[in-house]
């Protein structure tokens, strides 16, 4: 991944010379002093500062509202951001996105929910080949061809040709991710991937996850798996109220919390 | 409810259903019997009234007419192939898909979209054959080719209308919204009306086209409507992170709503959509009384004629027979095409 | 070794960045708002030229005609007789007060065939719930034989094949006329018992679909409450049903309105006919058709009046 193509971060009129995070190379996200304010007026988001560098693997964990996934999701230019300076990939997205960037920003960035969200009225490989045969205009047979390598790889690709309906909610997940991974993307944001899953079928997918961090992907993982955090992270970030409370490796996170909301919120997961 | 099927020889089963289904109180009884008098007498005096007292003369005589019109007699059996190739498509539809060949599966809307244009061909043009004026058109031929001809032009007009009503544009919403809200406010015969008398007033002098044509555009604008607000139902019923989804594939807004939004909501849609190509159907009946001679207008003239006197129930019985069977044999596909798509679906 | 990424290798190389897109915004925001405003001007101008396309022609139609729209005519005398009915009328009546007559026997017969097949319908609708098999299958042959014959063939049958071919069925409606001392006409009865038939099929698929959406539980509940079958359904279904049933009822009611213009069918003199009519004698498409809009706009919204009404009752008390 290091001999990645994709365009290095650039200092940016309005930057300070000098700023903490453009003096980090190869940065996948960089966002400083971010704001989400939705229309209703609630404030999700309360100046987040925080960067990705390229193959890092992020864990963002925080109660359930503490903004995590609207934090991710502005990633991807679901949602708008209403202040600060937000840059994925080396594209900038602001108030009002700009839905050229927007579209190029999505091209290389995967995304996984909570819900799987597949498409119900396509097949599992349709769901897979759909976006690179339309968004990337690939040919169709090699389309095909790599999107039954790639269930292969997760191991569903006896399922292929069933729909979503007929495949146990582990099967989805992982489809899911597939569908994510044939655009070939550079980052891959994770919404609770594991929270809607019963018990056991969770380890099938988070083993996925494992396989793919251990090739370099750059992630963003929100989760509340602290196994898999221990295990896969390179950097826990925990949230409450929109902003950042505590950032550290999972090593100190988990023993040695600084923060008093990072410590009763350990308390009641562990 | 459930049956659990007690032990014991069958003629005592079927007597202890028979009691529980009519006799199981002394209201049920009550219920039973008087049901069964009235429903009994119906039908005696119904099967004594068409066994002995009516003549099936003014059904059996116009058979022709009932179904072709007023078509010239030696080009009938263009009216007839067309229909037959009609009867053929509907078998093949509802034929077990894996008795055909998949090609022609695959096929299948391709002809119900064709069937018209032939029909056109067929019974207008010919083919190189002598040509034949629309008002020589009739009967149930007629009364099917008014309803396809709505259809394909509702749906594809009402799906717009749909997408139209929940643009992000205000002026085209607010257009759409008062297209649809005032078609769906007014009774059908006065759209009717103003499609068979009044357009004229608004073209400039020297345009005009058929009454079919303008029965078809009137018909087709009308159910529009109908269909847009089915389809809409259909949209409103697709999760929100189902787009979502779409968006974080890179998919544009406009791939978006033909790739995943516009199946998703047509499916949901079909038995509504459905029910309005059968409305569609008995609506191509209130053209008797604009001057068209479909299945009910030929009806009519057929009972002007002196030789068939007073036989209106007979008629009447018929036609309802007749519409009754195609209402059904529509339903029926429409069944047959949503158990295809749910197939895919759910399991 | 990578999995995940040797096999579909990038085929897109990652778009190079035009400095377009790395500056935050170099086209102002007001540009990209443009766009929508000029593609909503030049629908608003296509709409608008339409019309007045369509406008100018009928002026000059109408010229040629010698009918300059205008409501003039209304108060000169209509000279065309109407069926009996609620409101008195006479030949040298104007064509304001024969609309006005139209309009009051279009509201009798709607407001009486919506009640009628109401009850026809959740009849109907219930039946098909019943515990007994002959009820039961009587309500589906209702249902399935009424709503797949177009309702005009409905009205025809009853005016023409029943009380024009019965003198006894004849009989009878002059006899309720009589005795309920009302002005009703064999037109009125055959259009009203038409409708009620073919909309009470509706209606009962309607309240069918309503009694389905109440949990199996309650039926079971009020069973072991010792409730019989009747009483189950009139004071537990119900009135839970009638949440799912009210919004279809909305649109029965509307579409039973509009289908009350077929009335034209049987001789029933509605608002429907008296437009047709005065068409026909004055060439007012226009004017007409504007009264006629006008009257059916006004029943719509007073069903759905009355609907919302209902529904919020019945929100408040669930
Ligand atoms: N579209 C929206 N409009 C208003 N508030 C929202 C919207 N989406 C999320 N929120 C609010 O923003 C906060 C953060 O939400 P979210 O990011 O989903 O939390 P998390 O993923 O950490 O559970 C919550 O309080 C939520 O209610
Ligand atoms: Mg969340």
């Amino acid at each position: 991944m290091a001999s990645s193509t994709a365009p290095s971060s650039q200092p940016v009129s309005g930057d300070q010379p000098g700023d903490r995070l453009s003096a980090v190379p190869e940065l996948a996200v960089r966002s400083q002093g971010l704001d989400k304010i939705f229309p209703n007026g609630f404030q999700a988001l309360r100046k987040v500062d925080l960067a990705v560098g390229k193959g890092e693997v992020v864990v963002i964990m925080g109660p359930s509202g503490s903004g995590k996934s609207t934090l991710i999701r502005t990633f991807n230019g679901l949602e708008t951001i209403q202040g600060g300076h937000l840059e994925v990939l080396g594209y900038h997205l602001d108030a009002d996105n700009n839905q050229k960037v927007v579209g190029k920003i999505r091209r290389h960035v995967g995304m996984v929910f909570q819900s799987f969200n597949l498409f119900p009225h396509l097949s599992i490989l349709e769901n897979v080949t759909l976006a690179p045969v339309w968004v990337q205009k690939r040919d169709r047979q090699t389309v095909k061809k790599d999107a039954l390598a790639l269930l292969d790889h997760v191991g569903i690709r006896e399922q292929a040709y069933k729909y979503p309906s007929q495949l146990s909610g582990g099967q989805q997940q992982r489809v899911a991710i597939a569908r994510a991974l044939a655009l070939s993307p550079q980052l891959m944001l994770f919404d609770e991937p594991t929270s809607a899953l019963d018990p056991e079928k969770v380890k099938e997918v988070l083993e996925t996850i494992r396989a793919l961090a251990a090739e370099g992907m750059t992630m963003v993982v929100v989760t509340h798996e602290v196994g898999f955090a221990r295990e896969v992270a390179d950097r826990v970030v925990f949230m409450d109220e929109g902003m950042i409370v505590e950032e550290a490796s999972p090593q100190t996170f988990f023993t040695d919390p600084k923060e008093e909301r990072s410590q009763l919120f350990l308390s009641r997961i562990l | 409810m459930a049956d659990t099927p007690r032990p014991g020889p069958p003629p005592a089963q079927l007597l202890r259903r028979l009691r529980r289904g009519l006799f199981s109180s002394h209201l049920d009884t009550l219920i039973t019997v008087v049901l069964a008098v009235v429903c009994g007498s119906g039908l005696w005096s119904l099967l004594h009234w068409a066994l002995l007292q009516a003549d099936w003369a003014v059904v059996q005589d116009n058979i022709r007419l009932y179904f072709n019109g007023n078509f010239p007699v030696s080009q009938i059996w263009r009216s007839w192939s067309w229909l037959g190739l009609l009867g053929v498509l509907c078998i093949l539809t509802l034929m077990p898909s894996r008795l055909l060949p998949p090609a022609m599966v695959r096929l299948l809307p391709l002809f119900w979209v064709l069937i018209l244009p032939i029909g056109l061909l067929l019974l207008a043009a010919g083919l190189g054959f002598e040509p034949v004026k629309s008002r020589f058109w009739g009967g149930l031929q007629l009364s099917l080719l008014l309803t396809l001809g709505t259809i394909l032009m509702a749906l594809p007009l009402g799906v717009l209308l749909a997408l139209a009503r929940r643009s992000s544009l205000p002026l085209l919403r607010w257009l759409t919204t008062g297209y649809i809200e005032l078609m769906r406010g007014m009774p059908l015969i006065a759209v009717l009306f103003f499609g068979q008398l009044m357009i004229p007033l608004f073209l400039p002098e020297g345009w005009t086209f058929s009454r079919v044509l303008r029965a078809v555009l009137s018909l087709g604008f009308f159910m529009a409507a109908y269909m847009a607000e089915d389809v809409r139902g259909g949209l409103q019923s697709i999760p929100r992170t189902q787009l979502e989804a779409a968006r974080s594939l890179g998919l544009s807004p406009l791939l978006t709503v033909a790739l995943v939004e516009l199946p998703q909501a047509l499916r949901t849609a079909l038995p509504a959509l459905a029910n309005q190509c059968v409305a569609s159907l008995q609506n191509t009946s209130l053209l008797a009384y604009l001057g068209l001679i479909e299945l009910l207008g030929i009806s009519r003239s057929i009972l002007a004629n002196p030789d068939y006197l007073g036989r209106h129930l007979e008629v009447y019985l018929w036609l309802a027979l007749v519409y009754w069977a195609v209402c059904i044999l529509m339903t029926s596909l429409a069944r047959r095409v949503e158990r295809s798509l749910k197939v895919s679906d759910h399991h | 070794m990578a999995v995940f990424t040797t096999h579909h290798p990038l085929i897109n190389e990652p778009d190079s960045l035009s400095p377009e897109d790395t500056l935050v915004s170099k086209r102002p925001a007001w540009r990209r708002k443009l766009l929508p405003i000029l593609l909503q001007a030049g629908i608003g101008l296509l709409v608008l030229g339409a019309i007045a396309l369509l406008l100018s022609n009928l002026q000059i139609n109408l010229l040629r005609r010698g009918l300059e729209l205008s409501f003039d005519w209304l108060g000169r005398p209509a000279r065309f007789p109407l069926s009996r009915g609620l409101l008195p009328y006479q030949t040298e009546d104007s064509y304001a007060w024969a609309f006005a007559v139209g309009f009051a026997n279009s509201l009798q017969v709607v407001v009486v065939g919506l009640i009628l097949a109401t009850m026809l319908g959740v009849i109907g609708g219930a039946a098909s719930f019943s515990s007994n098999w002959l009820l039961r299958k009587l309500a589906t042959l209702y249902v399935a034989v009424a709503r797949n014959v177009p309702p005009l063939l409905h009205l025809l049958f009853w005016y023409v094949a029943v009380f024009l071919g019965f003198p006894a069925a004849r009989g009878s409606v002059d006899a309720l006329a009589s005795w309920l001392r009302l002005p009703i006409s064999v037109e009125f009865m055959a259009l009203l018992i038409g409708l009620t038939v073919y909309t009470g099929a509706y209606i009962a698929e309607v309240v069918r679909g309503g009694i389905n959406s109440v949990p199996r539980g309650q039926w079971e509940a009020a069973r072991s409450l010792g409730f019989g079958e009747g009483r189950t359904l009139r004071l537990i279904i119900l009135p839970q049903a009638l949440r799912a049933i009210l919004p279809g009822l909305n649109s029965q009611y509307i579409n039973l309105a509009k289908n009350s213009t077929l009335a034209i069918a049987v001789g029933y003199s509605d608002i429907f006919s008296i437009a047709n009519t005065t068409f026909n004698q004055t060439g007012r498409a226009i004017e007409a058709f504007v009264l006629l809009l006008g009257g059916f706009l006004a029943v719509n919204l007073l069903i759905s009046g009355v609907m919302n009404l209902l529904n919020r009752l019945v929100l408040q008390r669930g």
